[in-house]
């Protein structure tokens, strides 16, 4: 139902920004026609399977009891994925002002962990290792103008 | 016909080139390895290494990021039969048989005969190619944009009523990617949209963000999600000397590795997941045929050679509407259009006249490239699979380095970093509303064109709509739009009518 939800709100987000824009007439649509039709026609789509979700609701959750184990860890999951995409995110803000290669290394050293690599020198190592290969291939071979930051 | 051989033989010339070669080579085993990666499929694979090819010429980046396309199905056979994931959609079904023939030591026969069907499917879709190709583009010259924006309309629709579970869900993906398409600058009027008075959005969405992050991020976060202890899986190595089918595996996979070939061939043709629908198609097909169906699920060998074949058949002819009218039918041929224009070709009907060189020679290349991935999987198999045994908990890791690296090196931009982060944000969450991120990606790359062409339709006939029912191309490609979205209802209907009736009509799921 979180689906429907989000997928009527988006259209009805689209079909309302369109309106901004010049909607032309239909011998000459405007910039805003096309996406005012798209948004109009996900609103429409998304009432209609939030409806017929509803309808068909009590079998549905009946044979989700019986037929999704992973539901009871959801929870766990949702934590696990914040933690991970954290993590990810403070690396890239961290690309700039480190740079490649230690920004690398500590994406590395933070996913390891987070992923669960018990000893913390196999993390270290891994990391290194991987910070120096990528640095080696990617910014000397390849010479992508990755950031360098202060560091190299 | 004997002018296309003459052409393809021309195109062989250019393929075989040392350098054309090495690039194929390349892909090839770049591709393996990508089908083999978890979190890896074919579409985030050739996103990410889009860039490598800026520094080529138009043919040999094709050839590259081909070689890519097929190898990574070759890979993602590999991993199905050996640990019972697939690595991309196409090879869900390998697993059923595959896997079982692995558990019972046979993973070498499985593997190559998955590798000889290929070859020969391969070998068959070249020359469907050849004979198909030229006069589809002929008649394809007679399109006008009433006929494109109808044939786009046609393809969204069979699209969305082949994936996933849900003909509406699908569609409302369609039609997200349609709006994240409008994005940027009017392609009409030069108008910006959306952009909220940013120069960065003005160029429209990142298409390679898109592609890396729903597939390559979103993967990559399913498997984040799962709790350590279940993330990794036993792999079982084949030895090399147990590698090769015996006479009676050959002989009973024959007839499925044509009838995969055939099926695949024309499922490339039609819109959708192409590789998938033949896939499915094949074994259904092949479980129906057999003397002994109930093998069928224990490890027949049947049951990899047909679909296994269906999906390189259909890899390979699912170029032939991409080259000829200029429409990705799905999602992979979607990012290679995207490659393409960024180096400067525009398929479409006028391709195979205007540059045949690159034509014919991408042609040429599919089939080396066949023989190269027969080569290298065959001995090479048991090296790749020790790729899998690498803990997930270090290549997961890995591969976020890799998306984060190759995504910065498409524009030289940490603006797109943050874009891909967020549609892999996107992708996590629609995987858990089981929504399929294909039509998605496509209404996003044929976004632009579908608005070109319906709003030139317009405009050529003053705002008469009659003009997409006059047309008798259009008209015909609508009225069967019409019948995929209504024929749905009436089968639901007739359910719903008919409460007795059974569902035991689909083909087995693994699982």
């Amino acid at each position: 139902m979180g689906a429907a939800i989000s997928m009527f709100v988006f259209g009805a987000i689209t079909a309302v920004l369109s309106l901004q824009l010049p909607l032309g007439a239909l011998r000459m649509p405007g910039s805003g026609f096309f996406p005012f039709t798209l948004g109009l026609a996900l609103m429409a789509l998304a009432a209609g399977h939030g409806i017929q979700l509803h309808l068909a609701r009590p079998k549905a959750t009946a044979r989700q009891d019986s037929a999704s184990p992973a539901a009871p860890e959801g929870k766990g999951a949702t934590r696990r994925v914040a933690l991970f995409v954290a993590g990810v995110i403070a690396a890239v803000a961290l690309l700039q002002p480190l740079g490649y290669t230690l920004s690398s290394f500590l994406l590395m050293l933070a996913l390891l962990q987070i992923l669960g690599i018990r000893r913390w020198y196999s993390s270290l190592a891994i990391a290194l290792g991987s910070a120096v290969v990528c640095h080696i291939v990617f910014v000397r071979l390849l010479q992508i103008p990755l950031p360098s930051g202060w560091v190299f | 016909m004997v002018e296309s051989l003459q052409y393809l033989a021309e195109g062989f010339a250019v393929a075989m080139t040392a350098q054309n070669l090495l690039y194929c080579l390349i892909g090839a085993i770049v591709g393996t390895l990508v089908g083999v990666l978890p979190g890896l499929g074919p579409i985030a694979g050739i996103a990410l290494l889009i860039p490598a090819t800026f520094g080529l010429n138009a043919t040999s980046a094709l050839i590259m990021l081909a070689g890519i396309y097929y190898g990574a199905m070759y890979g993602g056979s590999t991993t199905s039969i050996l640990i019972n994931v697939p690595g991309e959609t196409a090879s869900v079904i390998t697993c059923i048989d595959g896997y079982q023939m692995a558990q019972q030591g046979r993973a070498g026969p499985a593997l190559a005969i998955a590798a000889i069907g290929s070859f020969i499917a391969g070998t068959v879709a070249i020359f469907g190619l050849v004979l198909i190709a030229p006069p589809l583009a002929r008649a394809a010259l007679a399109f006008g944009p009433p006929e494109f924006a109808a044939l786009m309309v046609f393809a969204f629709v069979v699209l969305s009523n082949v994936t996933g579970k849900s003909l509406v869900e699908a569609l409302m993906m369609a039609i997200t990617g349609l709006i994240l398409g409008t994005i940027g600058m009017d392609p009409v009027t030069g108008n910006e949209r959306f952009t909220f008075s940013s120069p960065y959005l003005l160029g429209g969405i990142e298409f390679v963000a898109v592609a890396i992050g729903v597939f390559g991020l979103g993967e990559i976060l399913v498997n984040a999600a799962k709790p350590p202890a279940q993330l990794e899986q036993r792999v079982l190595v084949p030895h090399l000397r147990d590698l090769y089918p015996t006479l009676q595996d050959l002989k009973r996979s024959i007839g499925a590795i044509l009838r995969g070939t055939g099926i695949g061939f024309f499922a490339g043709l039609i819109p959708g997941p192409a590789p998938v629908i033949a896939t499915y198609a094949s074994y259904a097909m092949e479980k129906r045929l057999s003397r002994h169906p109930e093998e069928f699920g224990k490890g027949a060998i049947e049951g990899v050679a047909g679909p296994e074949s269906a999906n390189n058949a259909a890899t390979q002819s699912a170029f032939i509407p991409l080259f000829v009218i200029g429409i990705p039918f799905g999602p992979v041929p979607a990012i290679l259009l995207g490659a393409l224009l960024i180096h400067g070709v525009t398929p479409g009907p006028l391709l195979i006249s205007d540059s045949p060189q690159l034509f014919w020679a991408v042609v040429a290349s599919m089939y080396i490239g066949n023989f190269i991935l027969l080569l290298l999987n065959l001995p090479f198999v048991p090296l790749f699979a020790n790729i899998l045994r690498v803990p997930k908990k270090v290549l997961l890791p890995l591969i976020m380095l890799f998306c984060v690296t190759g995504m910065f090196s498409v524009n030289n931009s940490l603006l797109d970093i943050w874009m891909m982060l967020g549609f892999g944000v996107l992708g996590y969450v629609l995987r858990g509303w089981a929504y399929e991120g294909a039509p998605l990606l496509l209404g996003l790359v044929l976004g632009p064109k579908l608005e070109v062409a319906f709003r030139q339709s317009v405009m050529i006939s003053h705002g008469d709509f009659g003009i997409f029912i006059e047309r008798p191309v259009s008209l015909t490609l609508l009225l069967l739009t019409l019948g995929f979205l209504v024929f749905p209802l009436l089968k639901r209907a007739w359910e719903l009518l008919r409460p007795t009736a059974g569902d035991g009509a689909t083909p087995g799921s693994p699982q």
